[in-house]
């Protein structure tokens, strides 16, 4: 086993990956930039070095910086997290020709299903049906005749692109010219590659994928489901194990598994890995595409099956066979998990950066959270916004759904504002609780929810407290302060709006 | 003590007439209660009135105080109304209206000079944070009277960027 790993990364995953690793007996090092000297994840780890400023370009994407730190801490091994370099080719080969090992798949793995058109390519040949396209890159006459060939609604998605960048619906003819400029020239922003390829719209999809692990030996089972439907700009929000779909269908299961571990074969795979589907309102699954990596969202899978993914992912890394076969993996109950972001969902998602003043977290039955704040700390500007990732696990999803709601009362945050408060209408909503998911789901909803009136005792409450904390602030007989006049705004009507 | 209190874009005229721990007051002329108060941690109240508990979360935001209660969330702008004469915070008396940042960030492009004439929704500014960029447009069409800030420049929320005029 290795003796030290160091993490190529930061927040809550580099956290996560430590307290695994702090089990396993093994020592951590940290890399951090000029902001994250504080962080949770330098202050958790055993050792820690300094990789450059505060822009990930300039420190947490220098693989250069980061092999050096490895190798000067004697690390053997690499575990880049999620994002930063953890899809990076050259990173895992530099890593291997440095004699550290990286704990993910090989970069031949990581390149056959790196951009999309490659894994389409990869997974048709494997026999995994995916959404009409075009395979490659086109230009806007060839765009043009696909949809004359399939019909409109389709989607413009950048080759190289990931997170909704340089991706554009286009339901009309007349719409194409534009949403084509626009696309090539977000992915050129995004990317530095304007190349775009064209996809039939699958409307109302839900997002299924697959948890898969396997080892160097030629084993690989798959961990079940996730679903994944609720997102807003094309990221996940909230994701559960089992998919409420799937665990009605439970043949899906065995389909889906099936052709996952074929086009992660057709790679040469090993490591964690997901592949992801959609799934159209006929039940019929298209593989989308594969993350080479581990995801944001794996503590739904651990908490279902009860395995440590990470735990694996070292071990497979250090040369271990996976240590069960497929029919010993079991599915016990259900987990839910949101992704607590600081940004401020009465304000169009804004990012909230920004010092915590005040932090209560869930605690009791069934609750996960893993996260990298601390009462105090500055949330830096310069990263992703996800602050925590807070799951639960219960029998079955009614539970597991009053369970998350019950945490996210306790849950309180200060100093900055998150989306807390946003999870609990969503976990509230009809539509949600009877399982009606897809991926526009929460544009639907912000839509059509009301603004629900509190009742009126907790608004004499909130008036009292407003009341009682201005008197706190400014003791009577005080004279006028310029500080004061802040409150002088005109109160909003955003309860829950 | 007598404040004014907006919730909802409703006032509401809070007259407290005991402080905490045993708080009583009266409510836009409302019957007199009594509710017992105790603040754990500041900004934390345990509020108990007529055998119920509210746990209370309020903080300080650019915009008044947040309040929330159970889920529930308050926007409260709070005045006495011995003191102040209520106005608008970002119109001053003679037309001039700031744009101010909407989250902490960091300038990355100023897309007008001072004595520029913009249109309504025209951007002004681009403020960047956690990987997202949101663009200061200005309010109304007019001529940009300052810009208070250069590219590279951190701000904090709140901050004026720049005066339309």
């Amino acid at each position: 086993m290795f003796r030290k790993v160091l993490i190529a990364n930061r927040g809550e995953i580099a956290v996560r990956v430590m307290r695994t690793l702090r089990e396993m007996g093994i020592p951590s090092v940290a890399v951090f930039s000029d902001v994250d000297r504080t962080s949770l994840h330098v202050r958790m780890a055993d050792e820690a070095e300094y990789v450059g400023a505060a822009p990930s370009s300039e420190s947490y994407l220098r693989a250069d910086r980061i092999l050096a730190a490895a190798q000067k801490h004697g690390a053997e091994a690499i575990h880049p997290g999620y994002g930063f370099l953890s899809e990076n080719a050259d990173f895992a080969e530099a890593c291997e020709n440095a004699g550290i090992a990286f704990i993910g798949p090989s970069a031949h793995s990581i390149r056959a299903m790196g951009s999309k058109t490659a894994a389409r390519q990869t997974a048709t040949a494997a026999g995994a049906p995916v959404v009409p396209g075009t395979d490659h890159a086109v230009g806007l006459p060839g765009a043009r005749a696909f949809a004359a060939a399939h019909g409109y609604p389709i989607l413009l998605k950048a080759v190289a692109g990931g997170g909704g960048k340089g991706m554009r619906t286009v339901a009309r003819e007349d719409e194409l010219e534009s949403a084509f400029r626009n696309a090539a020239s977000e992915a050129q922003h995004s990317f530095k590659n304007p190349d775009v390829y064209v996809e039939k719209l699958i409307e109302r999809p839900r997002h299924i994928e697959i948890q898969l692990i396997g080892d160097r030996h030629g084993n690989m089972v798959h961990l079940g489901e996730r679903e994944c439907s609720i997102q807003r700009r094309h990221q996940k929000v909230i994701e559960e194990c089992p998919s409420p779909l799937v665990a009605l269908h439970p043949q899906m299961r065995k389909e889906m598994g099936a052709v996952a571990i074929r086009a992660a074969r057709a790679a040469g795979y090993y490591n964690a890995g997901t592949v992801e589907y959609l799934v159209d309102q006929d039940r019929r699954f298209y593989f989308l595409e594969m993350n080479t990596r581990l995801q944001v969202e794996h503590p739904v899978t651990e908490l279902v099956t009860g395995l440590d993914l990470v735990r694996l992912q070292i071990e497979i890394a250090a040369g271990a066979r996976l240590p069960f076969a497929q029919k010993d993996v079991t599915y016990r109950g259900w987990a839910m998990e949101c992704r607590v972001y600081a940004e401020d969902p009465y304000h169009d998602f804004l990012p909230s950066p920004g010092k915590l003043t005040r932090l209560t977290r869930p605690l009791g039955p069934g609750i996960r959270l893993d996260g990298c704040v601390y009462d105090g700390w500055t949330v830096p500007m310069e990263y992703d916004p996800l602050l925590a990732k807070l799951a639960v696990w219960a029998g079955n999803r009614e539970e597991a759904t009053e369970r998350l709601i019950r945490a996210l009362r306790e849950y309180d945050v200060g100093g900055i504002r998150t989306n807390i408060g946003f999870f609990r209408q969503i976990l509230e909503d009809p539509e949600f609780r009877s399982a009606q998911l897809h991926t526009a789901f929460i544009d639907e909803f912000l839509a059509r929810r009301k603004t629900l009136q509190p009742p009126a005792d907790v608004e004499a409450v909130a008036a009292l407290a407003a009341a009682l904390y201005t008197q706190s602030r400014r003791p009577e007989g005080a004279s006028r302060s310029v500080r004061t006049s802040a409150w002088l705004a005109e109160g909003r009507g955003d309860l829950l709006r | 003590m007598t404040l004014d209190i907006i919730l909802y874009g409703r006032e509401h005229r809070l007259e407290l007439l005991a402080g905490v721990p045993a708080c009583r007051f009266r409510l836009s002329g409302g019957p007199e209660r009594a509710a017992h108060v105790v603040a754990p941690v500041p900004g934390i109240y345990s509020v108990l009135m007529d055998g119920l508990v509210y746990d209370v979360w309020v903080e300080e935001a650019v915009s008044g105080l947040v309040i929330v209660i159970d889920g529930y969330r308050f926007e409260a702008g709070v005045c006495d109304p011995r003191r102040y004469s209520r106005q608008s915070r970002n119109r001053g008396p003679e037309g001039i209206q700031g744009l101010r940042a909407p989250m902490p960030g960091k300038v990355v492009r100023v897309l007008a000079a001072p004595g520029d004439a913009v249109e309504a929704g025209q951007g002004v500014i681009v403020v960047e944070a956690m990987k997202m960029q949101n663009e200061l447009k200005a309010p109304r069409a007019g001529r940009v009277l300052s810009i208070a800030v250069k590219e590279g420049a951190i701000v904090a929320a709140g901050d004026v960027l720049a005066t339309i005029e």
